[in-house]
């Protein structure tokens, strides 16, 4: 009983917290946008992509801050250009597309950090950078949020279906007068982008996170590529408001905690589809 | 005479000095069921592929539905075409119905724009292979006997003009497989549907097929259906190494039962 009236205590507080009403729908937004790329993040096995890509970013954002460009807008380019690389990469230097994205990475984040640290005119949050934090969202930022998320959400709903059967079967799809090679092309770029997209505003960690394991929860139930998606965002919306509220309630440091929310939210998942299939095969024993 | 749906003319494939396929000339009619056999590596995959459009070939010509296949207008002309490749996921990872697989065969599926109903043409797809009761099943748990008649009813769906299969009765038991052979049989007499066809046992299609291609990096012979396929064609083709069984008559490249044990019919090496 006084378990409920702190809970509802706590709710309340936390929809009215100015702070973290501000950086709800934002927050809210990522959840969606990623939840949407996941599924093609996993289908196409593009994890380690996303992990690569958001920490070569910091050498984007390296660029931007010692020659005083947008942060942003630098940074996007920055790692659209390198999800592209890595996508081309592969097929011309027959270097397999797991050691490509390991250098990438090593390298430029190696740069981000050279760079960050000689830039001397400006003081820049290396940490704030690395981590970000949703919970200090800028205006600018916003307006960048919402162009963009609506930008991946329209291409990923006119594309998701050819995508799905490249990941399916690439030699058929071609064969079917997909443009196969295209349509990849831009399915890098634009986890590029989402992935950019997610890091200035909600870190490294959390844009990984995001990226793989609503997907990741669903995998185990959907049946389909609507069903798919659709439980991908249920996931990952309930993540993102769990982690918030932990995040309001222990004053944990936001993304860490939607990402852990995600975890348990997949080891739960993981645990019930796993005692379902022992009941059935039980069942068929008995 | 029907409609030619396929006229490969001088076709060459790889260098030129050392070519992997070398002076390619087919013609194909609608309603025709044509096989292709030979030996591993003799260029039976490429050839498949040219066809269908993966593989651009170094020199030659390629009429498909009366048409040249080039780059501009090779989407339009796949559209029509069914292939059933051979390079398969074994352990497909993604979650997806029966009927969402077949649906992929589609020409429209992937532009979700293009809304329209298709249950009624995935479920004669469906029936067609015999795999109509399971409709609603998991892709991942079938067996790959199901799993291949599945993807050929993903083939099959959008009702093409041309079917190119290569080698698709690896995965089927022989009953399965016979069922295949004459699945493709009666499409080719009832729709007018073209089909091609690789195969390395040329024992269990011959009795199905119109005619059979011999390939080693260029075509040996082109045996019409009542036709023998003489010996030196063989060798040429697997080399010195092959024992010639004698087969039952009447099926392409075997000799009518009174001519005895001399003549061939099916290959070993």
């Amino acid at each position: 009983m006084t378990m409920g009236i702190i809970m509802i205590e706590l709710l309340n507080n936390f929809f009215a917290s100015s702070v973290m009403s501000a950086s709800l729908l934002p927050a809210l937004l990522i959840a969606l946008v990623t939840a949407s790329m996941s599924v093609m993040v996993m289908a196409h096995r593009l994890s380690f992509l996303t992990v690569g890509v958001s920490h070569a970013s910091l050498a984007g954002l390296g660029i931007a801050v010692s020659l005083s460009l947008p942060l942003l807008p630098v940074a996007t380019l920055f790692s659209v250009a390198i999800a592209l690389l890595l996508a081309l990469m592969p097929k011309r230097q027959g270097i397999s597309e797991d050691a490509g994205t390991g250098i990438l990475f090593a390298g430029s984040m190696a740069l981000g950090i050279v760079l960050i640290s000689t830039a001397t005119t400006t003081r820049v949050d290396l940490f704030g950078l690395l981590f970000g934090n949703i919970l200090t969202v800028t205006a600018d930022e916003k307006l960048w949020l919402y162009l963009l998320s609506s930008l991946i959400l329209v291409i990923m709903l006119l594309a998701s279906r050819a995508w799905w059967s490249i990941a399916f079967d690439a030699v058929t799809a071609e064969a079917s007068g997909l443009p196969v090679n295209a349509l990849r092309l831009l399915l890098y770029g634009l986890v590029g982008l989402t992935v950019i997209l997610c890091v200035k505003l909600a870190g490294i960690v959390l844009t990984a996170g995001l990226l793989v394991l609503p997907a990741a929860c669903a995998w185990l139930w959907g049946r389909s590529l609507a069903g798919l998606w659709i439980l991908s965002v249920g996931f990952s919306i309930c993540g993102t408001l769990i982690g918030l509220i932990w995040s309001y309630a222990y004053e944990w440091p936001s993304g860490a905690s939607v990402v852990l929310a995600l975890c348990a939210l997949f080891v739960a998942s993981w645990l019930i589809h796993w005692g379902k299939s022992w009941q059935r095969t039980h069942a068929i024993k008995g | 005479m029907g409609e030619s749906i396929v006229r490969v003319s001088h076709l060459r494939f790889g260098p030129a000095h050392k070519p992997i396929l070398d002076n390619i000339s087919l013609n194909v009619e609608a309603g025709h069921f044509m096989g292709i056999v030979g030996p591993n590596g003799a260029g039976k995959s490429t050839l498949i592929n040219i066809i269908a459009g993966l593989t651009q070939p170094d020199g030659g010509h390629i009429d498909l539905m009366g048409e040249c296949l080039t780059r501009s207008s090779s989407h339009r002309l796949l559209k029509q075409i069914g292939f059933l490749h051979q390079l398969h996921d074994h352990q497909p990872r993604l979650p997806m119905r029966v009927s969402d697989v077949v649906a992929m065969g589609m020409p429209g599926y992937a532009m979700p724009w293009q809304r329209s109903d298709h249950r009624a043409a995935i479920e004669e797809a469906l029936t067609l292979v015999d795999m109509q009761e399971l409709t609603d099943r998991d892709f991942r748990q079938l067996s790959g006997g199901q799993r291949q008649r599945v993807r050929l009813a993903r083939a099959l769906v959008r009702k093409p003009k041309l079917l190119l299969l290569d080698e698709p009765s690896a995965a089927l038991d022989s009953v399965s497989q016979d069922r295949l052979f004459r699945l493709l049989r009666k499409l080719c007499d009832d729709t007018g549907m073209c089909a091609i066809m690789v195969e390395h046992d040329i024992a269990a299609i011959s009795s199905h097929v119109d005619s059979v291609a011999c390939l080693n990096r260029q075509i040996h012979h082109h045996a019409m259906k009542g036709e023998n396929i003489p010996d030196d064609v063989w060798r040429a083709m697997y080399g010195e190494h092959i024992q010639i069984v004698a087969h039952d008559a009447g099926c392409i490249g075997c000799a009518p039962a009174d001519e005895g044990e001399h003549d061939h019919g099916h290959h070993h090496d």
